[in-house]
């Protein structure tokens, strides 16, 4: 049969071949004692543009680091200054850039994990085949067409998964979420208007009576219709049905409660806000996604301060107040955040900075073995860098990836072809505890 | 998962379901017996054939092909250039004036206008959808649109696509293997897909004096023009034969695909003097670099190329693709797929792959074999697809006569929906199955963009007095029936008449009405 879905066909058989894995941790997770613990959640921040690396975990010692970069370089700490790197009491190569106040913080007590020199194996510098490579954690490999968390999930995937297992907080799902396994997005306001339009339509709100009319009269075949055209309807309604209840409980459940915790007032804290209801009303979240957007700063990036520097305060303070609004379930949480590729070492003629190579990972939270700077360091000489401009690549981003599916959820990701091609490292980062039988 | 629609067809017809009786009165249904040639009811055809030869009535339309009878009104879109659209394509040049550029005056525009093609094009393929006569051109351009994805956000491939867009009109009308041949060497797939940046592989003993090189930081100049060598890349070499011609995985190796990289080796963008982007000089667009090509002899699907033939050994092996057997099947099973239903039957598909190779590829001929066969007005084959977003949104304005003085509002419901025009980023294009679309959280945004159609609310799109005038005061029996009558000629089930009769009983306006309709389950269907 000539079935024309190539990636259908192929993510489904490499799925098929992962399955075969041992899912026990799931299950232990998921067991039916009453007393075991609420999954692990790992929300996976995607900060879209490429994110200068330079200028947040700040190498400061480097003599290059400001030869090259003469505007936009963050001078050193200097007393009674805040425009200064925040230095990290254990590790004296690197600073925080100083709007990552609260990141600092967290640092020093054991919750953040920076790794540098991360990134991909590939060494496009389009941010779009960079995106798309990274977020189906398949560099060069364009047949897989899921993203990796999906395919995670689908692995995964039991009779008694919870309707949000995985989510998004906005409107569109970011790729690392999309493919087979159905991950809610959630829709923009006025959207929920319309819902309410069409609850009786589409099943919901009905009177028992209407109800009955959704179903097929008795003597038509198993209750499954005979009539085509009725059968595409029926689906259809189901489908409906599906994602206005799955909704509405969203919506309450987002909606309901309050903390006293202050966020910022951006959409990324609202986003983690969300996120912060769902995993405290034991929805037995297991994914969320966010994107946050704009890093891509080609021009007037600014150094201590400027544009990068408000989206950097907006981070740190909206990853403290998320965790801050956790309490105790912080222990079970991680966020990852990820950018698809480094920047220039060198500044550019615009103040910015311009598409380059490695990158860099911040993990975050309470199963973080954080307090430490991870990943191979080389420096900035020419020499070291690749193509003599850009930041090498020390950490294949999938390392980190399945050593963050292991952690949290005790899934070998470095096996059976999960990420296809992918051969993992001998020896792991360690940044990230087993969680599974906590 | 829900069930796949090739069971549903599967299924022989049994008429118990009280679903099944029309209430706008017409359908005799034929028994049992007779399932393998029946037929749509007279007053279910031209509703049909509007669904899937043109994006859906626009009001008054199913009348007016009943008039001159469906078959001759398919005959008469089979020939598009002989219906005259200079009303629309005069618009198209003067709204979106990027778009009647050709690429060498585009080229010479500043960088911010070149931008502007990425804004310009996607309205227009709504503009077109919505308004042309030449409905059947539409959708298939869509179809051919799909099946050569390219995305615009690509480096430079959207300042190509106004131009891609263009080509695919020209040739969507003609023969397979001309079609197949421009996208080959169109600088939009060229680009997308990163031919134009494939090289011959480098030698073994050029690699070996790299190696020797690789640790040592001082290295000759000759050298260090080796290391910065591209070498192949597979990619397009791959999806032309998976994707555009032969199907994944069939009749090809992956030998083949390094031997058909090797042969399109140097087909590239630029002019063949040189002269680079922003200036003047030779006409710009698909360019052969010689140097970069691989002159060494390979062998493709079985054909054995001989060596030195340069860009004429491409351009063989393109219109060998076009003519091989596995193409007709594949690109008639995709046509069937999409114009008949999810799962064609195998007897339809290798009647239309027969027409393919009979007629070289003459597409309306491969189009016409589709449309006027028996398999396409089965009863089994009515309202069982489920509209893409683009289709969804484009008869949805088609049948309330919409005037549209904007489109970005237009453009980000179809985002939302997950379609963006030109904006696929995957080569495969959007699925073309109907049932992927049916994605529980992208059916809100649908509703969203009925309930607001209907009341107004989208930005720089009003449904005209003409329409909503008659409604007015309408009692709800009789405002149900003229909607249903509008909106969805062909009739609707009892029980749908009667689901909406009540809903609509209780909109507190007959513009909440129409967005009922629109967003009803039944108009997600065609």
């Amino acid at each position: 049969m000539a079935t024309t879905r190539r990636q259908f066909m192929k993510s489904s058989s490499a799925m098929l071949g992962a399955a075969g894995l041992g899912t026990m941790p799931t299950q232990l997770l998921y067991g039916d004692s009453g007393s075991t613990p609420p999954p692990c959640t790992l929300v996976a921040l995607y900060l879209r543009g490429g994110a200068d690396p330079l200028n947040i975990i700040v190498p400061y010692r480097e003599k290059r680091y400001y030869d090259v970069r003469p505007t936009i370089a963050i001078p050193p700490e200097r007393r009674g200054d805040t425009a200064g790197v925040i230095r990290l009491s254990n590790d004296k190569r690197f600073g925080f850039h100083p709007a990552l106040r609260e990141l600092a913080v967290m640092y020093e007590s054991g919750l953040v994990a920076p790794i540098v020199n991360v990134g991909s194996t590939h060494p496009t510098r389009s941010h779009f085949d960079a995106q798309d490579f990274m977020e189906r954690a398949a560099p060069g490999i364009k047949t897989i067409n899921e993203g990796w968390l999906n395919r995670y999930l689908g692995v995964t995937r039991t009779d008694g998964d919870s309707e949000l297992r995985a989510i998004s907080l906005q409107a569109v799902l970011p790729r690392s979420l999309r493919g087979q396994y159905p991950v809610l997005a959630v829709p923009e306001e006025g959207a929920n208007h319309a819902m309410g339009v069409f609850g009786t339509l589409y099943g919901c709100d009905s009177e028992k009576e209407a109800i009955s009319q959704m179903q097929e009269p008795p003597g038509s075949g198993g209750g499954s219709p005979s009539d085509p055209e009725a059968a595409t309807r029926q689906k259809i309604v189901e489908a409906g049905a599906h994602s206005i209840r799955k909704l509405r409980r969203l919506n309450s459940i987002i909606h309901q409660g309050s903390s006293s915790v202050v966020y910022p007032k951006s959409r990324l804290a609202s986003q983690l806000r969300g996120v912060a209801r769902l995993i405290q009303a034991n929805e037995r979240l297991e994914i969320a996604a966010i994107d946050y957007n704009g890093w891509d700063h080609h021009a007037y990036q600014g150094g201590s301060m400027g544009t990068m520097a408000e989206m950097l305060r907006n981070l740190s303070g909206s990853i403290k107040a998320f965790f801050d609004d956790l309490g105790p379930r912080r222990d079970r949480v991680v966020v990852l955040a990820m950018t698809e590729f480094g920047r220039t070492v060198k500044e550019n003629g615009t103040n910015g900075s311009d598409h380059g190579h490695g990158g860099f990972l911040l993990a975050i939270g309470g199963p973080v073995v954080g307090g430490k700077v991870y990943g191979k360091w080389t420096g900035l000489d020419r020499a070291v860098l690749n193509e003599g401009r850009d930041m090498p690549v020390y950490t294949d981003f999938r390392s980190a990836f399945a050593e963050t599916l292991s952690g949290l959820f005790g899934f070998r990701a470095d096996q059976n072809e999960f990420f296809p091609e992918f051969k993992s490292e001998a020896k792991s980062l360690g940044f990230i505890r087993q969680m599974g039988s906590a | 998962m829900a069930m796949k629609i090739h069971l549903i067809c599967a299924y022989v017809l049994v008429f118990a379901s009280s679903d099944l009786l029309h209430a706008q009165g017409a359908g005799t249904r034929l028994s049992q017996s007779d399932t393998e040639s029946a037929r749509l009811s007279e007053d279910q055809i031209v509703p049909h054939v509007l669904n899937r030869a043109a994006f859906g009535a626009q009001p008054g339309q199913a009348e007016a092909v009943k008039q001159i009878g469906w078959r001759e009104w398919i005959r008469q879109q089979l020939q598009p250039a002989k219906i005259d659209d200079t009303q629309v394509e005069s618009y198209v040049v003067q709204r979106w004036p990027t778009l009647g550029m050709t690429l060498d005056q585009l080229l010479q525009q500043d960088y911010m206008k070149m931008e502007q093609v990425r804004k310009h094009l996607p309205p227009s393929v709504i503009y077109r959808a919505v308004h042309s006569d030449r409905q059947l051109q539409e959708v298939i351009v869509t179809f051919w649109r799909n099946h050569f994805s390219v995305d615009q956000n690509k480096d430079s491939v959207g300042f190509y696509t106004g131009d891609y867009e263009k080509m695919l009109r020209r040739y969507a009308f003609g023969q397979f293997d001309r079609l197949l041949l421009a996208t080959a060497q169109h600088p939009a797939m060229l680009t997308f897909l990163d031919n134009d940046v494939s090289q011959k592989p480098l030698t073994d003993s050029q690699q070996r004096l790299i190696e020797r090189y690789e640790s040592r930081d001082r290295k000759p100049r000759s050298v260090r023009a080796l290391a910065r060598h591209r070498g192949l890349n597979e990619n397009y070499a791959r999806e032309l034969m998976e994707l555009h011609t032969l199907g994944v995985d069939n009749y090809y190796t992956q030998q083949d695909v390094i031997g058909l990289a090797r042969a399109l080796t140097g087909w590239t963008v630029g002019r063949g003097d040189g002269t680079p982007f922003g200036q003047a000089g030779d006409k710009f667009g698909f360019y052969f670099h010689q140097d970069v090509h691989d002159r060494n002899a390979k062998v493709v699907v079985g054909k054995r190329l001989s060596a030195g033939k340069g860009v004429e050994e491409g351009i063989r092996i393109v219109r060998q693709l076009a003519a091989h057997p596995g193409t007709a099947r594949f690109i008639s099973y995709k046509l069937c797929r999409y114009l008949v239903c999810d799962e064609p039957s195998p007897k339809l598909v290798r009647r239309v792959a027969r027409v393919f190779r009979r007629t070289k590829g003459d597409l309306p001929k491969v189009y016409e074999a589709i449309l006027l066969s028996d398999d396409f007005l089965q009863p089994q084959h009515y309202r069982v697809k489920f509209k893409t977003p683009f289709e969804f949104v484009v008869s949805a304005l088609r049948a309330t006569g919409a005037e549209i003085t904007d489109y970005e509002a237009i453009l980000h419901s179809l985002r939302l929906m997950g379609y963006d025009i030109y904006g696929c980023m995957d080569p495969t294009g959007y699925y073309d199955q109907a049932e992927a679309w049916l994605d529980p959280g992208v059916l809100v945004y649908r509703w969203d963009f009925a309930v607001r159609l209907g009341e107004g609310m989208i930005r720089g799109v009003q449904i005209p007095d003409t329409f909503m005038d008659p409604l007015n005061n309408l009692p709800p029996e009789r405002l149900q029936a003229v909607l249903l009558d509008w909106l969805l000629p062909g009739g609707v089930s009892t029980q749908t008449h009667s689901l909406l009769g009540r809903e609509l009983a209780k909109a507190y306006s007959e513009r909440q009405a129409v967005g009922l309709v629109v967003g009803s389950p039944v108009f997600q269907q065609q």
